[in-house]
């Protein structure tokens, strides 16, 4: 459940360290984003050169979250912190090359199989 | 053990508290069965070392509980204070067998071809895809075997292309292709990108731009998978 101020890390190579989430995308007045959904973020805080810098506006793909997310199975699979991976341009072509930490096989029923194609895991 | 811990929950009548990631071996019986206790997750092994997953239970807690069997009504203890990682695998079954819940099962036993009968069905797929790529000059065109990495699918096809245009007509060719003989319709980009994905469920195709394939050097990320020889002559990047 991220929602405008939550705090996220950043799960890819793209240069950013810690995202702030300003809106969430999908509706107007919507209120959170979950695993799968699109919000605009803000760098808080970046790697010293690299593309990326800080205070720049992005998009970016939620792929964990401390909330647990319930599977149509009755399980339900919960992470330990808030993590987004970085999307570049109106395409929807990520941003970094290769993506840290798990991620939740939900992003590839929202199309973003190319972020589960470049995970170490999927869960 | 990887550095992100993983809470798995279970809606379940037992109480247990479970504290470290499980993920579960896949038990070579014939029958598909979901285990009531965890979520069975495989990992993708970038190691070649790694084929089999280990099962790495967690230390149960001291207190004896009593916990009812949902199916049944009758009662069983927990065990008490045994460091479950010391078993192998042949105690872990009795346990499982003593302790275990079937939850879903396909009814009969699967034999053991099927599996093999699938992959070959899917890689003439594959390579139906890669023969369509090639029709309309992609270059660099490969077909990697991941099932042994990943479980969310079994071959990727890679190709490279030189304009957008290209790319949305290989991308037609495929899905009319798909359609007529196999019967599958991708999910995936409709426009093209400079990197296009059609996902086919079993199989991923992508479609580069030559810029693109180099930056995120998809070759290199499963490095490991075998690579299956295509019938035609690959073109190469100029």
């Amino acid at each position: 459940m991220i929602q405008t101020q939550t705090y996220l890390n950043v799960a890819d190579n793209s240069g950013a360290r810690k995202l702030m989430c300003i809106r969430v995308l999908g509706a107007s007045n919507r209120k959170y984003a979950h695993i799968g959904d699109v919000i605009i973020a803000v760098v808080k805080e970046a790697i010293p050169n690299m593309p990326l810098k800080k205070s720049e506006v992005v998009r970016a793909v939620v792929v964990r979250t401390c909330k647990e997310l319930k599977r149509k199975n009755g399980t339900s699979v919960q992470f330990d912190d808030n993590a987004a991976r970085v999307v570049i341009n109106q395409e929807g072509n990520p941003k970094g090359t290769r993506v840290f930490g798990p991620v939740a096989r939900e992003l590839r029923e929202s199309d973003f199989t190319k972020i589960v194609s470049l995970a170490p895991e999927v869960l | 053990m990887h550095h992100h811990q993983v809470l798995a929950m279970q809606q379940c009548n037992r109480p247990l508290q479970l504290s470290q990631l499980i993920s579960c071996t896949s038990y070579s019986s014939q029958n598909v069965q979901m285990i009531h206790t965890s979520l069975c997750a495989s990992r993708p092994a970038l190691n070649a070392s790694l084929r089999t997953q280990q099962c790495q239970v967690p230390r149960i807690s001291h207190q004896r509980r009593r916990v009812s069997n949902s199916r049944t009504g009758a009662e069983m203890e927990e065990l008490e204070d045994v460091d479950l990682s010391q078993l192998d695998e042949e105690d872990l079954d009795v346990l499982f067998e003593e302790y275990g819940e079937v939850v879903l099962t396909d009814g009969k036993p699967r034999p053991v071809a099927s599996d093999v009968d699938d992959d070959a069905e899917t890689l003439t797929f594959a390579i139906a895809l890669a023969e369509a790529a090639n029709e309309v000059k992609g270059a660099e065109i490969q077909v990697l075997f991941v099932k042994p990495l990943i479980y969310w699918a079994r071959y990727f096809v890679l190709a490279t292309a030189f304009s957008k245009p290209q790319v949305d007509a290989i991308g037609r060719r495929m899905r009319d292709m798909a359609e007529e003989r196999f019967d599958h319709s991708p999910r995936g980009d409709t426009k093209p990108n400079s990197w296009t994905l059609l996902d086919f469920g079993d199989v991923v195709v992508h479609i580069f731009l030559p810029k693109e394939r180099a930056y995120y050097n998809l070759e290199e990320f499963y490095g490991n998978a075998t690579r299956i020889s295509l019938p035609f002559e690959n073109r190469v990047v100029q």
